[in-house]
């Protein structure tokens, strides 16, 4: 799966008609500078020998040399604002999940006026573009209430700290943790602050998918057998609700959770173009009005590996939760 | 005997299919009304912008610039001093054109895809299937600004980018659905009886699998019109100029931080409320169809 998503991505920045350098430039620009970006960029070797470049590459870690400047190498770049986006898009996952599963929970135990509520939610919640709702809340706690800053990862001035023990550091670039390891307590504040908005409105529009899923399963899981043996055995509602049927409802809930971190990186673009958060996403939005073609590859390859690596991770975590796919 | 059989019995048959379920009474039907509603004040409103518009949504210096809604202009003007209300009613027309293009695009090549390929089975299914799940897992709008971005802006190649996305969602119901089908008796029958495959396929599988694919086809209208607003926004969207839901919710963000609330408030309802449309209809069909939703 890897290695079609790779090729796919090759095929389509390379093997389709249009040349990155062209689309680069202008339409008169001087012949030989094109030649000597097309050979810089190995772009006038052979198409399979560019293939092989490409794979050569990706296996040293190496994602290509940006278009824009000096040549610039895309993958250290990349990583520097890597943990910007896993930041947002884990602390809107876990926004995603408590809304998500509490409202849908809510809706599969009180039928009538809670559970349409919850339903007409969900499909409200689906329809908004991410980056409306960040405007929304952008308005409404930045703009006229003061509150919540608006963008940005900390307040301007502010130069992120990380721990430091004689002479050995370590800087993970997620500011709630460095900050937290450091001991810096004001700056965790700041960073939280900053992450409320962006976080809670790419949340709530994923949350739309969690709550049907929770619903849905939580409807069927309450009609299972072992949770009349339960209730007939006088347990509590709340307790046959909340340790038996919720547990058992959630298990599918993980297996799309590699499709929901797709949709996830998705909305991360939109969220970090809209609150200017230096993250991959707002990287490959950067970059495409630079048309900077290689540094756009370069990221949509890392990106297809984060989306291998997390699906690989969520297989091995349902094997380890649901003992019956164990083989 | 047969033949006048069949030509009465197939009007009634796709009659029953498409109108019944929605007007009928039933589950779903409160969603799938309002949904309707919405979707057709949208549509007829956009198709007739040139008649309703009081006044042209280009003209610069219509009225003074960023003014809040008044009553010359209902939804205020933009920065530019242009009217927002005519704005609004022709701004739709691009965003709903490139979302039924794609739909369109997908149901031409998704559906007949996901058909032969299930119904063939073995190594090309396989092959496919692999294929489609690659594309499946990707982010949307990253592939979507990957096609954009090599093959350059414009409404054909919005909606092809969209159309490669969203494939794969028509390929795994119709593939999903036609396994199932194809391995029961009356499939088995009809074989038996010597019916061909393009006729197993279309007569006897087929109508068993437009359920599912009106359910797709509304919720994939709703991520188009998210979609290209997505792509309005970072820059890839048709011309600056035009009136465009998505174009100027973008450019309504620069002034936001005046608190000018007008320009984001109405182009970004819009795109709300015509994805909401095709999202509820989507979901009031799928609980009429699908008793487990009930």
């Amino acid at each position: 799966m890897i290695m079609i998503l790779l090729t796919i991505v090759f095929i389509v920045m390379r093997v389709l008609p249009g040349n990155p350098v062209l689309l680069r430039f202008e339409k008169n620009a001087d012949p030989a500078l094109i030649a000597s970006y097309t050979h810089a960029l190995g772009l006038d070797k052979p198409i399979y020998m560019q293939y092989f470049d490409y794979l050569w590459g990706l296996l040293h870690g190496d994602l290509g040399l940006s278009m824009a400047g000096e040549f610039e190498p895309v993958g250290p770049e990349i990583m520097s604002r890597f943990p910007a986006t896993l930041e947002l898009t884990v602390y809107a996952f876990i926004v995603a999940v408590i809304v998500g599963v509490l409202l849908g929970a809510l809706g599969a135990r009180k039928p009538g006026v809670p559970d349409k509520s919850v339903k007409v939610f969900g499909i409200l919640i689906y329809a908004f573009p991410v980056f409306f709702l960040g405007m929304i809340f952008q308005l409404i706690f930045g703009i006229w209430l003061h509150i919540l800053p608006v963008s940005g990862r900390l307040d301007p001035g502010a130069i992120p700290t990380y721990l430091s023990i004689d002479g050995h550091s370590l800087q993970t670039g997620i500011y709630t943790i460095d900050s937290l390891l450091s001991g810096n307590l004001p700056e965790f504040v700041d960073a939280v602050r900053h992450l409320i908005l962006p976080a809670t409105a790419l949340g709530l529009v994923i949350s739309g998918i969690f709550i049907r899923m929770t619903r849905a399963n939580m409807m069927e899981t309450m009609r299972a057998d072992f949770v009349t043996a339960a209730r007939a055995r006088g347990l509590k509602e709340r307790t046959v609700v909340y340790s038996y049927a919720l547990r058992n409802a959630l298990l599918p809930i993980v297996t799309i959770m590699g499709l929901q971190f797709s949709l996830l990186l998705s909305g991360a673009i939109l969220t970090e173009t809209e609150f200017s958060i230096l993250g991959v996403a707002s990287y490959l939005v950067d970059r495409i009005n630079f048309r900077d073609y290689t540094a756009v590859q370069g990221t949509v390859v890392f990106i297809a590996l984060l989306i291998s690596s997390v699906s690989l991770i969520v297989d091995i975590l349902y094997a380890y939760l649901d003992p019956r796919v164990r083989i | 005997m047969t033949t006048i059989q069949r030509t009465h019995a197939k009007p009634q048959s796709l009659m029953a299919k498409l109108v019944a379920p929605i007007f009928g009474k039933g589950y779903g039907r409160g969603l799938m009304l309002v949904g309707i509603g919405l979707t057709l004040f949208i549509s007829v409103m956009s198709i007739l912008a040139p008649f309703i518009a009081p006044h042209d949504p280009t003209k610069i210096g219509l009225g003074p610039s960023n003014s809040p809604p008044s009553a010359t202009f209902p939804m205020g003007t933009d920065q530019y001093g242009r009217d927002m209300l005519s704005r609004i009613i022709w701004g739709g027309r691009f965003i709903l054109l490139v979302a039924v293009t794609a739909v369109a695009i997908c149901l031409v090549i998704g559906l007949p895809i996901g058909l032969v390929s299930a119904y063939v089975g073995g190594h090309v299914d396989r092959t496919v299937a692999l294929l489609m799940d690659s594309i499946y897992a990707f982010p949307s709008l990253v592939l979507a600004i990957m096609i954009i971005s090599v093959f350059g802006v414009s409404i054909i190649n919005e909606a092809l980018a969209i159309a490669v996305v969203y494939i794969p969602s028509y390929f795994r119901v119709v593939r999903s659905q036609v396994l199932s089908i194809k391995e029961m008796p009356y499939v088995d029958a009809a074989k038996s009886a010597g019916a061909g495959t393009p006729s197993v396929l279309l007569r006897y599988i087929w109508p068993n699998v437009t359920a599912s694919v009106v359910v797709v086809a509304t919720v994939n209208f709703a991520d188009s019109i998210l979609t290209t607003a997505g792509l309005d926004f970072i820059g890839l969207g048709l011309n600056v100029t035009l009136p465009d839901w998505g174009i100027d919710l973008t450019y309504g963000r620069m002034v936001l931080p005046l608190g000018i609330w007008w320009t984001i408030a109405f182009s970004g309802g819009m795109i709300l409320l015509s994805a909401l449309g095709f999202s509820l209809i989507s979901e009031g069909y799928a609980e009429r169809v699908n008793p487990k939703l009930r």
